[in-house]
């Protein structure tokens, strides 16, 4: 087994992997429930993955590894932090299924090298996007964005008392 | 997580209240709508027995109540009691913390047990995620995920 840091997050949402699909990767439905950031990620293997802040900041891009529209998706991360320009880019990976009637979306965040920070970052963000994105698609209503009060509006909310 | 333990950690923001969150998470008209109809046999003081009932009248996990801190943390003793191999890894701890963050709630469940490999931790990770899914659902829409409502068939 690896000691390289990675981040597994499942989430069941009363939805369709073609709805969950489209609000992962269109930049109109991510500024709804994604701390206001615009993220394109629906073109092809190759591509751009485009990352744009709720202040008009783009981010570095990342590139589309895998896209199978609704069951998977997978791009590069770059970082975007002064604090954490020097680290390589990660990956994140989505894959959507449905069980008895509902989808379950599965995100793995890997291909982090040991003490990474951005990785700290996703670990405290993804369960907070992930649960308005939940939120977006069941009930229309997203999550206050108050509660990330990262001065970078990076997806990470600095929190120790989550770490396992 | 310690060298000799494994743990589980998961955390959910959820649209509501910590005194209707807490209300969810112990009483059996909730419990029975997210947590595949199971009821909790307790009555939630420190040191009282607790009790995952099943629908059929087994008990399906049980333990004691360690910490208690009504709308705030609760921390179990937590010992499975229908799968041999998991009864025979002795008792884990359960902790939920609720947080409030401006309209949300932010709930973390900690499941740990002082094994390196464990059974136990395993199926947990796959259960909390589809409870705790169901949930948030419950709470925010008043409909809890149709995969939750009823104990698994041959379980």
């Amino acid at each position: 087994m690896s000691d390289k840091p990675k981040f597994v997050y499942v989430i069941y949402i009363a939805s369709t992997p073609e709805k969950v699909f489209a609000a992962l990767t269109d930049p109109d439905q991510t500024e709804q429930y994604w701390f206001g950031f615009r993220v394109g990620a629906n073109g092809k293997v190759g591509s751009p993955r485009t990352v744009r802040n709720s202040s008009g900041v783009d981010f570095p891009n990342g590139v589309i590894l895998e896209s199978d529209p609704p069951r998977r998706l997978s791009y590069t991360w770059p970082p975007h932090t002064d604090q954490t320009k020097h680290e390589r880019p990660s990956r994140a990976t989505f894959d959507i299924d449905m069980i008895k009637g509902q989808v379950r979306l599965t995100i793995v965040h890997d291909d982090f090298d040991v003490g990474s920070r951005v990785f700290e970052g996703i670990s405290q963000g993804w369960p907070a996007v992930l649960s308005s994105l939940k939120s977006f698609l069941e009930t229309g209503r997203v999550s206050d964005p108050g509660w990330c009060e990262d001065s970078d509006k990076q997806p990470a909310v600095q929190d120790d008392r989550v770490r396992a | 997580m310690s060298e000799a333990g494994s743990s589980f950690v998961y955390v959910t923001y959820i649209r509501t209240t910590p005194e209707r969150l807490w209300q969810a998470l112990i009483e059996p008209e909730f419990t029975r709508q997210f947590w595949v109809d199971t009821v909790q046999d307790c009555d939630w003081k420190v040191g009282s027995s607790w009790k995952l009932m099943i629908p059929d009248g087994r008990i399906g996990d049980s333990g004691e109540v360690l910490e208690i801190e009504p709308h705030r943390r609760l921390v179990l003793s937590w010992q499975n009691q229908f799968m041999t191999e998991m009864h025979a890894e002795g008792a884990s701890r359960m902790t939920y913390l609720l947080e409030p963050q401006g309209e949300m709630v932010k709930l973390t469940v900690t499941h740990q047990i002082n094994r390196p490999v464990s059974k136990l931790i395993e199926a947990v990770s796959t259960g909390w995620p589809l409870i705790l899914s169901s949930l948030k659902s419950l709470l925010e829409t008043g409909a809890s995920l149709e995969a939750t409502r009823r104990w698994p068939e041959g379980k």
